[in-house]
């Protein structure tokens, strides 16, 4: 075997974890905007340590995640439509995806509520226009395409959401978000210090660290094995602490980026009274088939389609934010 | 490969026959490779199919492609 195919068998596909740290409360904090950048989430999770009880402002957040919405055999030229348009675009933030749709071999489709690379909400996009009749051309005759998709609508008016009746003539259905909790006991937490993000010796663990021992929680990953296990040499980094109980919670479906900044700015108030935990995380997970990642970041699917990213919130309200990526899509902003 | 590239089995599932590997980066070839040649264990025959890969342990906690409506 020649030397250049070695070396191809040792290659490791491009991936990137960026993080950045800032306080929630600072005027210029980014936090917010990187999360309402992130349009496309299948899954939000959180763990509280030294909680038992998840208080009831934070339930109720929870509790009004909102429905979505799966609409069977949509046609995309519909998404384009004046009516869609007037009904929902212009009047709130409207998210579509398709559904069941592998970006790395299907065609995929996807509606951001900004609406860029078509834009929807342009004046010179009436339905008389030149521009208006070719997009629908494109779309109904040259390359007429339907797919499920699934689609959330975010509104701040009074009226009721509108969605089911205007898909009535299509199979739609409700759903809400799936959501679990549980408790774990005797969980081995890494100590941290906001103020250092690549950790300490003997003092605090760093950001890789603690994304990675996030990731063996939420696997359900054994944090006690010994380094000279024959099986498995993963442990909880050092310096850590063993706290009596931690609360974990997932929502899963198709979560907008409006209920999450709701439950980060929640968890934010969750410090305002003293606690026992001095961290708690929120970890968000992108579609892996989306065509974006953050804003109009094209995203691919290499050996996954990983999007997703992690807030580490601290009891005095400085936060890490760490975003990962894989192989075919941009640095995250 | 166990024995040339340390290879962690972090979670074994009973139920659905499932675990999580982890490897370091530059032997994912190797390994993968492995895992794909083995067609017999203690004369039985077997088959490893690989679910999802990633780089970040935090990702496998949550694949869309799983979610059924």
């Amino acid at each position: 075997m020649s030397v250049p195919s070695l070396k191809r068998i040792r290659q490791v596909p491009r991936h990137l974890l960026v993080c950045e740290k800032g306080h929630a409360r600072h005027p210029r904090s980014r936090h917010a905007a990187h999360v309402w950048d992130h349009a496309y989430n299948c899954r939000v999770s959180f763990l509280i340590p030294e909680c038992g009880l998840l208080p009831e402002v934070l339930k109720s957040t929870i509790a009004d995640f909102g429905e979505y919405y799966l609409v069977r055999n949509l046609s995309v030229h519909e998404l384009v439509s004046h009516e869609f348009i007037d009904a929902f675009v212009k009047k709130g933030s409207c998210y579509a995806l398709t559904y069941n749709t592998k970006i790395d071999q299907d065609n995929t489709a996807a509606l951001l509520p900004n609406a860029i690379t078509i834009d929807l909400t342009d004046s010179s996009f009436h339905p008389d226009s030149k521009k208006h009749n070719r997009v629908l051309w494109a779309l109904k005759d040259k390359k007429p395409l339907e797919f499920d998709i699934l689609l959330a609508w975010y509104h701040t008016g009074a009226e009721e959401s509108t969605v089911m009746s205007y898909f009535s003539k299509h199979q739609i259905q409700a759903l809400k978000p799936k959501i679990t909790f549980s408790t774990i006991r005797d969980l081995q937490c890494p100590v941290l210090d906001s103020n250092e993000l690549e950790g300490k010796p003997e003092e605090s663990c760093s950001t890789e660290e603690l994304f990675e021992w996030l990731g063996a929680v939420w696997n359900q990953v054994s944090l006690d094995n010994k380094s000279s296990s024959f099986l498995s040499t993963y442990c909880c980094p050092q310096p850590n602490t063993v706290v009596e109980k931690a609360f974990l919670c997932t929502i899963t479906g198709f979560i907008i980026p409006e209920k999450i900044t709701q439950l980060l700015e929640q968890l934010c108030c969750y410090f305002g009274e003293p606690k026992l935990a001095y961290w708690l995380t929120l970890t968000v997970h992108g579609f892996a088939d989306s065509p974006v990642s953050w804003r109009e970041s094209e995203h691919g699917f290499h050996k996954g389609g990983e999007n997703l990213y992690n807030f580490v919130i601290f009891r005095n309200l400085d936060y890490w934010l760490q975003m990962a990526v894989g192989s075919y899509d941009d640095c995250p902003p | 490969v166990g024995a040339a590239l340390p290879v962690d089995v972090l979670t074994y599932e009973e139920k659905t026959v499932s675990a999580i590997l982890r490897v370091i980066s530059s032997g994912l070839v190797r390994l993968w490779s492995a895992l794909t040649l083995l067609g017999f264990y203690q004369n039985r025959r077997c088959a490893f199919r690989v679910l999802q890969t990633s780089p970040f342990l935090l990702a496998l906690a949550g694949n869309s492609r799983d979610l059924v409506l």
